[in-house]
């Protein structure tokens, strides 16, 4: 009879286990809205708009890279959005527990719109640095290139070839990389950057997204 | 997009981030939304319940009334809200379709109700989501199948216009027998003889007896060969006109030559007139034979008369699926095992199982249970798969039963709600015109008129031939003088249906009042008696009542309440069951019309005036006051 009784409780323990990891994950609240103004840039108006969308799409709280996918894959229907929004999740999920919280999309958000120019090119530096490790390689960078290329999908002009990611990829190292050494450090990276025209007209741009 | 996902749209921008540095060509600046008034809450007082919700909430879907400027109309300046004079309960849900993107149909609710709210706010019942769609898609249909029905009875209780053509009034008196005398007497007159050719048909083959002049003996066809040509010939004569009138008065004759039971009329009289132009030859007498089958099909014809038979029709019509997957598996398993068994019984001798379409009998014989015995396996292989092959056989054939039977379930359900509403439709238009004509009063005397009279019914073949035995069994009843039949069993009747037709209820009245006085010693039940008598004669009272002989006034309304509170007076006054029983003799001559005279003189062997014994007169006045009362009230 005990021994019953103690393999219930142990199934119980297992399914209470399983059911505090579900609960942990539906239970997770934001921390309060002073704290989060001061570590972001955003209004208490802005970020209260900002979490009832948040809220609204994931009720529990928190994104997993499933959902993630998901609503990223409905803003950009006409291409395979998956590969990118993988990286975009890796880049937004700064703790690298597997989910994004609010908090660590909200400081994803802060950044890159109210941000200043170094920490939006260091944001999008860590995007394409896949493994985390300070270096672009080629390899990153290609992975990336056909991210971009998947999400737009077949409506670009011109029309795209199976070499033209590759291509795409060279050009950009050899912008960037300038000792040749074969990787893209972040100085180099911020660097180019800044010294091209385009590439800071294209940042201002952000500025009124919200 | 779903609108929440909206909320992310900056975030989305901001992604954009990702492919700005390698790109080749300066970004296109985002399309500038065009500035969003200061996001606030909005009131939405929907008779009386306030709704609120934040502005964007509504502008997700700006092409319904409330995400548009439309909801503009609507504002209401002294309460600074929107106001809509519209059913809250349903405005929840669709204030719910603006917060979460999904649409769902209550199942309370009508759904002509909801089709409506949908349409005033502009919402298009399409989105209504996965959830609900199936629920709300089959709550339609039904609605529409409704309709439709309404649509096609109504023609039948229109009120007759007078500018219809004679064709046109021709058609309707063919189509609908209620509607005059006239199509009434030609719908039975037809049903009438369509039996009488039918058992005709059957009993020209019974066999009677030798002629004097022939030692076979000959079937009645052959003997009374005259007298069954001439009524075959009259028969055929009725259906021939009556087939040239609907020929004629159809409104779209093409239609009417397509339609089935037009193909079934001529199928009929057609072996008359073919016999009659074939010659009587030897070689083309054995298809004059055959002809002569095809009219039994004659039979085919009562489906005009019986709603019933057409719905067992439309029924196996709309299970042709079924009936066909019922076929193909049977034929299926007939020729396995017809094979099998051929095979099994080959080796044993004197086998009936000759060949394997020999077999197809036995396989036919046992899957369906009959087992004839006229072909048997013998050896034990054939006996293992002949009961395999029977085990099988149920199986097979019990699968799609069910789905048939459920189908007509439905259709006859269906044309049973359909014929409820009808006549539902017209009492509920009856009772309102009488509340809208009269008032409260009016509204309760009708009520009271038609206290036991049950919804109307059509008077069938079904009922027809159900009264038809019941006279019969009357009848029988009356013969004998004895019988302890008890009245109360016949004085029951009026709470039933059937007796709605004029004639039909007149009949029973009479016996009745026949079986009445051949029960003399039957316990009468005072109880149940007024209630029968009362409802019998309150139908006939809506449209003439006098009593002359009592003080009562004549006019319906106070003569009925009269009875009413007559009723309720002599319950307390009843001693004994016998001194009613003695007083039913003593009947002064009825008030109603001129049957039930006729009927109550047979019932009144002594003449009134007679004193009663052991009552004193003032409870005797009553009495006899109630019972003229009550009498009259046949």
């Amino acid at each position: 009879q005990l021994a019953v009784k103690s393999n219930i409780s142990l199934q119980q323990k297992q399914h209470l286990v399983e059911d505090e990891l579900e609960l942990s994950a539906v239970r997770h609240r934001p921390e309060g809205l002073e704290q989060l103004e001061a570590q972001t840039r955003f209004s208490r108006k802005e970020l209260q708009i900002l979490y009832r969308g948040f809220k609204n799409e994931c009720p529990s709280g928190v994104v997993n890279e499933e959902t993630f996918k998901d609503i990223y894959s409905q803003f950009f229907p006409q291409g395979d959005a998956s590969t990118y929004a993988h990286f975009l999740f890796n880049a937004f999920d700064t703790d690298h527990n597997g989910s994004v919280s609010f908090e660590d999309f909200v400081m994803g958000l802060s950044i890159l719109l109210r941000g200043t120019v170094q920490e939006k090119l260091n944001w999008a530096f860590n995007l394409y640095d896949i493994n985390k490790d300070g270096y672009i390689t080629k390899e990153e960078m290609l992975d990336i290139m056909k991210a971009i290329y998947d999400m737009m999908g077949k409506c670009t002009y011109p029309v795209l070839k199976e070499e033209t990611p590759r291509q795409h990829v060279e050009v950009f190292f050899q912008k960037m990389d300038k000792n040749k050494d074969g990787v893209v450090t972040i100085d180099e990276f911020i660097d180019c950057c800044q010294n091209d025209e385009n590439i800071m007209r294209s940042m201002h741009l952000f500025e009124n997204v919200l | 997009m779903a609108a929440g996902v909206a909320a992310w749209l900056p975030f989305a921008r901001a992604a954009a981030i990702g492919w700005m540095p390698v790109a080749t060509a300066p970004m296109p600046v985002p399309p500038q939304e065009k500035r969003r008034g200061k996001d606030g809450l909005i009131v939405l007082n929907v008779s009386g319940t306030k709704f609120q919700t934040w502005r964007d909430t509504l502008e997700r879907y700006p092409d319904t009334l409330l995400g548009s400027t439309e909801r503009d109309f609507f504002f209401h300046e002294d309460s600074n809200e929107y106001f809509f004079d519209r059913d809250p309960d349903i405005f929840r849900h669709i204030l719910n379709f603006y917060r979460t993107g999904k649409l769902h149909y209550p199942r309370q609710e009508c759904i002509s109700a909801y089709d409506e709210e949908l349409s005033f706010f502009g919402i298009i019942p399409e989105i209504i989501g996965d959830c609900c769609y199936e629920e709300y898609k089959d709550r339609r249909r039904e609605n529409q199948e409704r309709i439709q029905d309404d649509e096609e009875a109504d023609p039948g209780s229109e009120l007759v216009s007078p500018d219809l053509s004679f064709r046109e009034s021709m058609w309707r008196a063919f189509e609908n027998p209620h509607t005059s005398t006239m199509a009434l007497v030609f719908y039975y007159v037809t049903g009438f003889f369509i039996a009488v050719s039918v058992l005709a048909n059957v009993a020209e083959t019974v066999p009677c007896g030798a002629a004097p002049n022939r030692a076979k003996e000959m079937s009645c066809g052959e003997r009374y060969a005259l007298a069954f040509f001439c009524l075959d010939t009259a028969c055929v004569m009725i259906f021939t006109v009556e087939y040239l009138l609907r020929l004629l008065a159809a409104p779209s004759r093409y239609r009417f030559v397509k339609s089935v039971m037009s193909i079934i009329d001529v199928v009929a009289i057609m072996p008359y007139y073919i016999g009659l132009v074939m010659t009587d030859n030897e070689d083309v007498s054995g298809a004059f034979v055959t002809l002569r089958v095809f009219r039994v099909f004659r039979i085919f014809k009562f489906s005009r008369h019986s709603a019933g038979l057409r719905i067992l029709g439309y029924t196996l019509k709309s299970c042709a699926s079924e009936l066909g997957f019922l076929l193909f598996s049977l034929t299926m398993a007939i020729i396995i095992f017809a094979t099998v068994m051929f095979y099994a019984e080959k080796g044993s001798s004197a086998s009936k199982f000759t060949s394997i379409p020999a077999a197809f009998w036995y396989t036919i014989v046992t899957m369906t249970t009959l087992g004839y015995g006229d072909m048997v396996p013998k050896t034990i292989m054939g006996k293992i798969f002949g009961s395999i092959c029977s085990l099988s056989g149920v199986l097979v054939i019990a699968l799609p039963v069910p789905v048939i039977v459920s189908n007509f379930s439905r259709i006859y359900h269906q044309s049973q709600r359909a014929e409820k509403r009808r006549a539902q439709k017209k009492t509920r238009l009856a009772r309102i015109h009488a509340v809208k004509s009269g008032g409260a009063n009016a509204y309760l005397q009708y009520k009271r008129s038609r206290l036991l009279i049950g919804p109307d019914q059509e008077v069938t073949v079904e009922t027809l031939m159900f009264l038809w035995v019941l006279h019969v069994f009357v009848l029988l009843a009356e013969l004998r003088p004895n019988s302890l039949l008890h009245a109360e069993d016949w004085l029951k009747p009026p709470h039933n249906h059937e007796f709605l037709d004029e004639k039909t209820f007149e009949t029973n009245l009479r016996e009745v009042t026949l079986v009445k006085q051949v029960s003399r010693s039957s316990s009468i039940s005072s109880a149940s008696s007024p209630h029968g008598f009362t409802s019998c004669c309150s139908r006939r009272k809506r449209k003439t009542f006098n009593v002359p002989n009592s003080n009562m006034s004549v006019g319906l309304q106070d003569s009925i309440q009269e009875l009413s509170t007559i009723q309720i007076r002599e319950r307390p006054l009843t001693n004994s069951r016998s001194s009613l029983n003695a007083k039913f003799e003593e009947t002064v001559p009825l008030n109603c019309e001129q049957p039930y005279i006729t009927a109550a003189v047979i019932s009144m062997p002594t003449p009134p005036g007679t004193t009663p014994e052991g009552d004193d007169s003032a409870s005797s006045t009553d009495y006899s006051q109630a019972n003229i009362v009550r009498v009259s009230a046949l």
